[in-house]
């Protein structure tokens, strides 16, 4: 893949996952307004996004993780890619992106006792766009 | 004999430039592999931690949802109490604690045997309609005889765990005014790694609990008017029993009458729209009517 197409890649993972985050922050503020079970009692978003561990301090996870989209989208734009000076900032957001997830993985399944979908949309699209920038990134080194 | 035809300057190769295609090919793939090597390290890595913690929970046997308190009969006190809550009660209450009004729906309207039809589609172990299922069988006794209601809690490990219920499984409605449907299709005891069936939905009852409700509980069509879910949190019962909440449903000042009270209000007022206001001593009691005001305007 060229180095064009895969930036271009880590900007779509990049907007799916804001799209994906935008509806979680939605659903995290207007669950109290929409007080009902799931069919499926494991598979349950509302149970993961209304949790204890669904703030950091009084912010929402949800709301963490779409100012993080926001930022990945805007540092994978191709204006951004041109500038070399982002290069090791993109790779470490990326990274610290797929931390994050795994630590809410663990929460999910080990204290919150549930799984959210839309949540593993979420992991998958941050672990993807590790992928696309850590690619994008040596081919811009080799490049230079 | 006509000599070779010579390759233009352009093309000829010399020794030295093949070499360095070689070379650049073999610093491409050499690039190429890093590149590889760069992405799929973290990227398997991560991919790994998350295998192991899938297994270590799977291993660990802790994934099993947790039942709530088995299905016993409602006992003569509570059921009495929630059956015949005193109407100066309701009426002191009005729209009381509701936080969550319900939905005006469209279509056809909901009907049995001329009667508008209720249709309660809930499961014993969902904490919602655990708090539902107070104020639903509150209204539906000024309808009508409810009998046969038993006593849950809601299931053990979800959000507001072991919630102290009734449940409909079993029991039995009469009414001159109205036809009621109601069924809790999952138990709130644990089968395997989810909740054991309980009672089954018929074809076209099953389309509007997925149709309507998108499938998830309470689901409480009001004759195809109204579509309520939970009126409020279950958080107010939490840690009582059933006699206390029941008792505190005679009490208009306490949090879990002004809820479950509000809530039979708000369902008596939906009820009265399909029943065109009859029977009009329930439909006019001043609590339902200022609870009726929170409805939305029916579709």
């Amino acid at each position: 893949m060229s180095r064009t197409r895969s930036g271009l890649a880590s900007l779509l993972i990049a907007i799916v996952g804001l799209g994906v985050s935008v509806y979680l922050t939605v659903e995290h503020y207007t669950a109290s307004t929409t007080l009902a079970c799931p069919e499926n009692a494991v598979l349950n978003c509302q149970k993961v996004t209304t949790s204890k561990w669904s703030h950091v301090g009084p912010i929402p996870v949800a709301v963490l993780g779409l100012v993080y989209f926001v930022v990945m989208a805007a540092l994978c734009l191709p204006a951004a890619w041109r500038l070399r000076a982002l290069l090791t900032a993109r790779v470490a957001a990326a990274g610290l992106g797929v931390a994050v997830a795994l630590v809410l993985v663990w929460i999910e399944l080990f204290k919150v006792d549930a799984i959210c979908l839309y949540c593993t949309a979420v992991h998958v699209c941050s672990l993807l766009l590790l992928g696309a920038v850590l690619w994008t990134t040596a081919a811009e080194r080799e490049a230079d | 004999m006509p000599g070779k035809p010579k390759q233009p300057a352009s093309r000829r190769t010399t020794p030295a430039a093949n070499r360095s295609a070689a070379q650049k090919s073999v610093l491409a793939a050499r690039s190429g592999t890093s590149r590889w090597m760069s992405v799929g390290l973290p990227v398997g890595l991560v991919i790994a931690l998350v295998v192991v913690l899938v297994v270590v929970k799977v291993a660990s046997g802790s994934s099993k949802p947790k039942s709530g308190q088995a299905a016993t009969g409602a006992s003569a006190s509570v059921a009495a109490k929630v059956t015949s809550v005193p109407q100066s009660v309701l009426n002191q209450v009005g729209l009381g604690g509701v936080t969550a009004p319900p939905k005006a729906i469209s279509g056809a309207a909901l009907t049995a045997d001329g009667k508008p039809r209720v249709l309660y589609v809930g499961a014993e172990w969902c904490p919602y309609c655990a708090a539902e299922r107070w104020g639903l069988a509150v209204a539906l006794s000024r309808f009508g005889s409810l009998t046969g209601l038993g006593e849950v809690t809601s299931s053990g490990s979800d959000v507001f765990p072991n919630t102290p219920t009734l449940t409909f499984h079993g029991a039995s409605y009469t009414s001159d005014h109205l036809s009621l449907t109601a069924k809790e299709i999952y138990s709130n005891q644990v089968s395997g790694s989810s909740y054991a069936p309980l009672d089954a939905l018929d074809a076209a009852d099953g389309q509007l609990f997925q149709g309507v409700g998108g499938g998830s509980f309470p689901f409480l069509d009001i004759g195809g008017r109204y579509l309520f879910s939970a009126s409020y949190s279950p958080g107010i019962l939490s840690g009582l029993t059933q006699a206390q909440i029941a008792a505190d449903l005679a009490n208009p000042d306490s949090k879990v009458g002004k809820a479950i009270d509000g809530t039979a209000n708000l369902i008596t007022a939906a009820i009265c729209v399909s029943s065109n206001q009859q029977p009009a001593n329930v439909c006019s009691a001043p609590g339902v009517v200022a609870a009726k005001a929170a409805l939305p305007k029916a579709t």
